[in-house]
């Protein structure tokens, strides 16, 4: 049996009086891709923050490769967080930096790879996500599909164990969704483990091991893709079904 | 005899004499060794405000500057008879005394009033000159005006706080006395007509009727105890031994007559050469010496205040537990105080202030004051910049494994300066002009070296021209270049 690479138990956060997540216990394995979907303030980015503590849970814990983030000092949580990649809605590219220099930052300040070696890193990468081209652009002039690309691509550059992802195509035009999904989809081949909050339901059938329905800051369902949109089991998600697939 | 005493001056010379009486023991005559460390230094300091022609003033010999006049024949004359070197140096008359309270100089000697008020506060040696007033008036004038009652329905000028301006006040009715601080000043009031006379003392006048042809001199037939005119030299508080040594150098000069028969000849001397040649060209030197100290402040300044800013303003945004806490609390306090006082008062209170426990040379406490002082305004600046960088770059930052020490240092701080470039060139470019600040502790820039000028070449208008003229050169070139550099930022 493995070992789950993500462990979350009894995890609740609140924003002063709103109680954002409840109690929620789940777990990854690692190689899992894990879709995460709901209504929209369900406390989905929520749940993703926390899994890397960007946000600080309330209370429950939330594992990591067998560490309890919470009880972590701030040291250990920075080197925590290189395993965990993220990529935003929004891309969040550093604005004032090339492509290759957004990439080879992190690497070369956090882990002290020298300047040579991110370099050569980071056209691999780059290659990898169709935008060996661009290296020496700066993010403005490149369209949401290019820059979410090299987002994840400077997400990978830290060699994560896993990646989440926080609706990565929501600010696409949708010509350019499918670019970014095929990058994805390429990754869960490699055997990344993943944890996605979309609301592209193709990607959920195709490409998900699992998909966990998510709404009034509890999980409400955890099954596979098959069972959950064939036959899904509570109200709620039947009801949030229906509106989406007309 | 020059008497401005700004209250706020007395309020300072007020403070540091309570330090001072906090800090050091006075010394009584039996263990007085104020003589003794003097001569063992092998030097005797002398401060004086050199604007006040005879008295003092500077004069270009051989092609250099140099402090000249009859108080500097005093001093010279005291320095030697202790056998020691006299070394001058010039500030503001209304900073001498602190000055000599915080041991910044030995002794002053600059046309100075021992008034029973100024007595409390240092220590005086018998007269060494006494002089009178006179009226300056224009010459076309000369028979409309007799004396100090021929101003009526008229204006009188003197030097704010003088005794002239007092006595004019009192010893008049029916006249309005308008007050200026500088001597230069009135005189350009009295030739555009704005007050009819000038009261001052019979030796300035004297300079003035000399080296302008359209001066003439009345006597003022002011009603004054001797005490009111005279001259003496001030000491340090309880400087019993030094007092004595000098008391015995002015006794000679008294008994001698050597200020009128040659101190004030040799003194009048200086200011023919003086005024020979009142081209603002003739006093290129001095202008450029200006410059380059207002350049030296003003980088400086924005280099420390920078570093300043930058720490103060990451002290006011941490967050978290009690020593943040107290950090964050502190770096407010420090802000909001300094955004709240003058920053001349800093300047003052840097100089002599901090002179208490260092002794710091005027130009490095000029420096450190404008330093302190803008950096509590670039804190602002930058505080503002990193609050304008988007939430998510940190997010991005932290997600990738980064510290928030790096995240601030790699991906906020470049994106923020960026942002708050213009504001920081616009800092750049008033404290080019707030660095004229400095010239009240003596430190040569440009507005300092022009007053001097002005007062050498008792004109008034032509070297606050030219200082306009080079202040506008800077602020315009230094515009022109953080211009160049802003374009090259915005590459994205
Ligand atoms: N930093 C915060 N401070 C206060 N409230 C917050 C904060 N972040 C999120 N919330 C609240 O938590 C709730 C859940 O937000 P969250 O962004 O996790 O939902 P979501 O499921 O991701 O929604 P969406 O589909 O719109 O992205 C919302 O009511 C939101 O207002
Ligand atoms: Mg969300």
């Amino acid at each position: 049996m493995t070992k789950p690479i993500i462990e979350v138990k009894n995890l609740a956060k609140n924003f002063g009086k709103n109680e954002v997540l409840k109690d929620i216990t789940e777990q990854v394995d690692p190689g899992q891709v894990i879709v995460v979907i709901g209504p929209s303030g369900g406390g989905k980015s929520t749940f993703l923050r926390c899994l890397n503590l960007l946000e600080t849970p309330t209370s429950g814990e939330v594992d990591f490769d067998g560490e309890n983030l919470t009880t972590l000092d701030t040291k250990r949580v920075n080197e925590l967080r290189e395993e965990m990649g993220m990529v935003f809605q929004g891309f969040n590219l550093f604005p004032n930096m090339t492509v290759l220099e957004n990439i080879k930052l992190a690497p070369m300040k956090v882990k002290g790879i020298d300047d040579a070696a991110a370099t050569k890193r980071a056209h691999e990468l780059l290659k990898q996500v169709n935008l060996d081209d661009h290296a020496d652009a700066f993010p403005s002039s490149l369209s949401g599909g290019q820059a979410q690309r090299v987002a994840i691509a400077r997400a990978l550059a830290m060699d994560p164990k896993v990646m989440l992802f926080d609706e990565p195509t929501s600010a696409l035009d949708p010509e350019m969704v499918g670019e970014v999904l095929n990058v994805m989809q390429e990754l869960a081949n490699q055997g990344m483990t993943m944890v996605v909050v979309t609301h592209e339901m193709g990607f959920a059938k195709s490409v998900a091991d699992r998909v966990w329905f998510m709404a009034d800051g509890y999980i409400q369902e955890n099954n596979t893709p098959e069972a959950f949109f064939g036959n899904p089991q509570t109200e709620r998600a039947q009801d949030f079904l229906s509106k989406i697939l007309m | 005899m020059k008497k401005r005493l700004v209250l706020f001056f007395a309020l300072v010379l007020a403070l540091v004499t309570g330090f001072t009486a906090m800090t050091t023991t006075t010394a009584n005559a039996a263990t007085d060794t104020s003589l003794s460390k003097v001569q063992k230094k092998g030097t005797l300091v002398m401060g004086t405000s050199p604007d006040y022609p005879p008295y003092e003033f500077q004069a270009t010999v051989h092609g250099k500057t140099k402090i000249v006049g009859m108080d500097v024949a005093v001093g010279e004359k005291i320095a030697k008879d202790m056998g020691v070197k006299l070394v001058v140096k010039s500030m503001s008359f209304d900073s001498l005394l602190v000055a000599l309270q915080t041991g910044k100089v030995d002794m002053v000697i600059s046309g100075m009033n021992p008034t029973p008020a100024r007595r409390k506060n240092v220590d005086f040696t018998h007269t060494y000159y006494q002089g009178g007033y006179s009226i300056v008036i224009n010459k076309s004038d000369k028979g409309i005006y007799k004396n100090k009652d021929s101003f009526v329905n008229k204006t009188i000028g003197a030097q704010t706080g003088s005794t002239m301006y007092n006595e004019s006040k009192k010893q008049t009715s029916g006249t309005t006395v308008k007050g200026m601080t500088s001597v230069s000043d009135l005189i350009l009031a009295l030739q555009s007509h704005k007050i009819q006379g000038v009261a001052m003392e019979k030796p300035s006048a004297q300079a003035y009727v000399a080296n302008n042809k359209e001066l003439a001199a009345i006597p003022s037939d002011f009603n004054l105890s001797a005490s009111d005119t005279s001259a003496s030299v001030a000491f340090k508080k309880g400087s019993t031994a030094l007092v004595a040594a000098a008391n015995k150098s002015v006794d000679q000069i008294k008994k001698q007559n050597l200020v009128n028969k040659t101190y004030l000849p040799a003194a009048g001397k200086y200011l023919k050469t003086n005024t020979v040649n009142t081209s603002m060209f003739h006093y290129w030197k001095a202008f450029l010496t200006g410059i380059e100290y207002t350049l030296i402040i003003t980088v400086c300044s924005v280099f420390f205040g920078f570093i300043i800013g930058v720490i103060l303003a990451l002290a006011r945004m941490s967050q978290g537990g009690a020593i943040k806490t107290g950090l964050r609390w502190l770096a407010t306090a420090y802000v909001e105080f300094i955004r709240g006082t003058p920053m001349m008062v800093q300047v003052m209170f840097v100089y002599f202030g901090l002179g208490l426990i260092v002794n710091l040379p005027a130009l490095t406490s000029g420096i450190i004051a404008i330093s302190l002082n803008s950096g509590a305004y670039v804190a602002e600046y930058i505080r503002g910049g990193i609050n304008s960088v988007d939430d998510g770059q940190t997010e991005a930052a932290r997600s990738l494994g980064m510290s928030s020490g790096k995240t601030m240092r790699f991906v906020v701080l470049p994106q923020a300066l960026k942002n708050i470039w213009p504001s920081l060139g616009n800092e750049f470019i008033t404290l080019i002009k707030d660095s004229s600040i400095v010239s009240i502790i003596g430190v040569s820039e440009l507005i300092f070296q022009s007053n001097i000028v002005r007062s050498d070449t008792y004109r008034g208008v032509a070297p606050i021209a030219v200082i306009m003229v080079l202040y506008f050169i800077l602020t315009f070139t230094a515009s022109r270049i953080l211009n160049y550099f802003e374009r090259r930022m915005q590459h994205d």
